[in-house]
């Protein structure tokens, strides 16, 4: 299950977003510290949105270039047969 | 009634999946059309990212020219036990080496041995057909091909959710309704064809959980018949880590064994015993789990050390992620004692098609998975036959192109299609699909309903998936990624309700269809199709007799595969 996206280090190009196969990154406008107090400014970032349908496909990790993801390989959500 | 807001695309060729069936659907469109003809691709997600195949290491059964095609196609379908489309099987094996051709040419590498040949693995169950796959496995397939349709003008629509399927004035099918995954935006794609590609249903109980395939209950309420419900792909596997390859260890000599550490598939299966083929495997650890033997183990320990590394190592990259952060946990895992079970993948039900992939509704022809070409799973044998029949319904789709007149969508049909897309919008609702997806797992992975089935229990499961699917109608959706997934709890809820119905009508046992009330196989009677026709709300199940223009069936053949030279040709 995805664990977390270290933002800090993160380019903004989504395709980690573009790459999961369960919906579960979104890219979304966060705001960001600037320079100049007073200015406000808003970045595309990836949030993990609904971290519970996570299928721990390691796609979000492998195609990062900043290599900034990190999946843990738990596969909590898998069912049992009864 | 919401107020009709969205997009119109027109297209020719409609492929809607983008799995191997629906990449090679839209591949054999693009190049068996005139020039000009326009082909679109529509997948919920990433094409060439997502989906089944994506995930998968893409095994695929290849018969290579000297191969033995006819003899393949029988032991295909014997092992199937006769439930295959004999010639779609076979047409698929004849123009796999092409399309192996066409995979090379887009950038695809296969594995070949030291004197150039390409490097092949036999598979459990089958004896003359052999497996291989390209390097990255699946994620590489699938991106290689995404290029090559974008390189050949095919269109790509990314993140297209399908909902219902547009009908003509005249009654024919001409495309898509559906909604953008993210945005929730209503989309038409009006098609001279349209191809539903959209893997068999799962109850996202698979590897790959995203994967539903709701696209054969939408052809089914589009007036498709639906076949092979009765069927499923139950597998052994643990839920603690994901493991491809019991196939090729059991070939180096892992085996099941029960709590006691005792050897139990001999007992089910004298003459296969762990060599058995998958559904037999399955139903030896429903019946092992019945007499109290659990937990139940793949013993490793056969395997040499030397070897070892090859199973906690993938050439597939996610898969190599995994077993790599699993570190020294993942040796553990898979050679100390980790629980087994046998579980359910995906069900078998797909559209019924002639061998030229052609529905019985005008406009609709279905590939990949949503296509009933066969009931049984062998390692390679689910994607060579998606290549197979994406590459069949492509071609299919063109010549009908041909004879079809431009068709005049009905205003009334698409208002009706968009009202049922985001009628369950309300931003206030809870998301709640998934605890109705927990208890319907629950009904059809009980092993004496999936598995070991009888009247009395698959009529008690009836009755609770009934009663699931009255739960089902209150619930709605707070944003679009509910949406879609409480669309696709609709389409399971629909197919337990056929998949129940269809092994209560099928009166004998065959393939992963295990009757313990009638638990022979019964030739004379049910060498036949089951097929779903009729309302949604009250489907009817009927025999269709399954032509034989290949080959007789013959008793059910699995033969143990040879250990192969595998480790010797990877310098083992």
């Amino acid at each position: 299950m995805i664990e977390r996206i270290d933002i800090g280090r993160c380019t903004g190009c989504g395709i980690c977003d573009a790459v999961c196969p369960a919906d579960v990154i979104h890219m979304e406008a966060i705001a960001v510290d600037v320079e100049v107090p007073g200015l406000a400014q808003t970045k595309l970032l990836p949030v993990i949105k609904f971290r519970e349908h996570c299928i721990t496909c390691f796609s979000c990790e492998i195609f990062c270039p900043e290599r900034i993801v990190d999946v843990h390989p738990s596969v909590k959500n898998r069912p049992r047969p009864w | 009634m919401a107020q009709l807001d969205g997009v119109l695309i027109e297209t020719d060729v409609l492929v809607v999946g983008a799995g191997a069936g629906g990449l090679l659907a839209a591949l054999s469109a693009k190049r068996h059309g005139t020039p000009g003809t326009r082909v679109t691709l529509v997948d919920s997600w990433t094409i060439g990212r997502t989906g089944h195949t994506a995930f998968s290491n893409a095994w695929m059964i290849v018969a290579l020219p000297d191969d033995d095609v006819d003899g393949i196609t029988r032991e295909i379908v014997a092992g199937n036990d006769g439930i295959a489309d004999q010639l779609l099987v076979r047409r698929s094996l004849e123009q796999s080496y092409a399309r192996l051709k066409d995979f090379e040419a887009i950038g695809m590498t296969f594995h070949r041995a030291d004197d150039g040949s390409y490097a092949r693995r036999p598979t459990r169950g089958l004896d003359l057909a052999r497996v291989m796959y390209p390097e990255g496995g699946g994620l590489e397939f699938c991106w290689r091909l995404r290029l090559a349709l974008d390189a050949e003008g095919v269109e790509l629509l990314d993140r297209i959710f399908v909902t219902g399927l547009v009908r003509a004035s005249d009654g024919r099918i001409a495309g898509a309704a559906g909604i953008h995954s993210r945005s929730g935006r209503f989309h038409v794609i009006k098609a001279r064809a349209t191809i539903v590609s959209t893997n068999a249903i799962t109850f996202r109980s698979g590897f790959v959980r995203d994967i539903t395939g709701t696209g054969t209950l939408l052809a089914y309420r589009a007036g498709a018949a639906l076949r092979n419900a009765e069927f499923s792909y139950v597998r052994p596997g643990t839920p603690k880590f994901y493991f491809e390859g019991i196939t090729f260890a059991i070939q180096e000599g892992a085996h099941f064994v029960n709590a006691k550490g005792e050897p139990f598939m001999r007992e089910y299966e004298p003459e296969w015993a762990d060599e058995a083929d998958v559904p037999r495997i399955a139903r030896a650890m429903a019946l092992e789990h019945d007499k109290g033997n659990d937990p139940l183990y793949l013993d490793m320990s056969a395997i040499p050390e030397g070897f070892r590394e090859y199973f906690i190592q993938s050439k597939v990259k996610w898969m190599d992620n995994f077993f790599r952060k699993l570190g020294a946990e993942a040796r553990t895992d898979m050679f100390g004692k980790t629980p087994y079970y046998a579980l359910n993948q995906m069900t078998k039900m797909g559209i019924r098609t002639g061998p030229d992939c052609r529905s019985d509704v005008p406009g609709l022809l279905a590939a990949g998975l949503a296509q009933a070409g066969c009931a049984n799973h062998f390692a390679g044998f689910h994607i060579g036959l998606c290549v197979g029949n994406g590459w069949i319904a492509g071609q299919s789709a063109i010549e009908d192109l041909d004879r079809t007149p431009p068709a005049r969508l009905d205003a009334g049909q698409i208002q009706a299609l968009h009202e049922e897309a985001v009628r369950p919008l309300a931003p206030a609702a809870a998301a709640e699909s998934d605890l109705i997806l927990r208890d319907l797992q629950a009904v059809m992975f009980a092993y004496d309903v999936g598995i070991l089935k009888a009247a009395d229990r698959l009529q008690t499961a009836m009755r609770q998936v009934e009663a699931l699917a009255q739960r089902f109608g209150a619930l709605a959706a707070p944003h679009t990624h509910e949406l879609v997934r409480l669309k696709e709890t609709e389409a399971m809820l629909m197919a337990a309700r056929l998949i129940l119905g269809a092994s209560l009508f099928r009166t004998e046992s065959r393939l992963s269809h295990f009757r313990q009330d009638m638990p022979e196989r019964d030739d004379a009677n049910w060498l036949v199709w089951v097929d779903i026709l009729g309302a949604p709300e009250k489907p009817t199940f009927a025999k269709t007799p399954i032509p034989t223009p290949v080959c007789p069936v013959l008793p059910h053949a699995v033969r143990p595969t040879r250990r192969n030279q595998h480790f010797a040709a990877a310098g083992g």
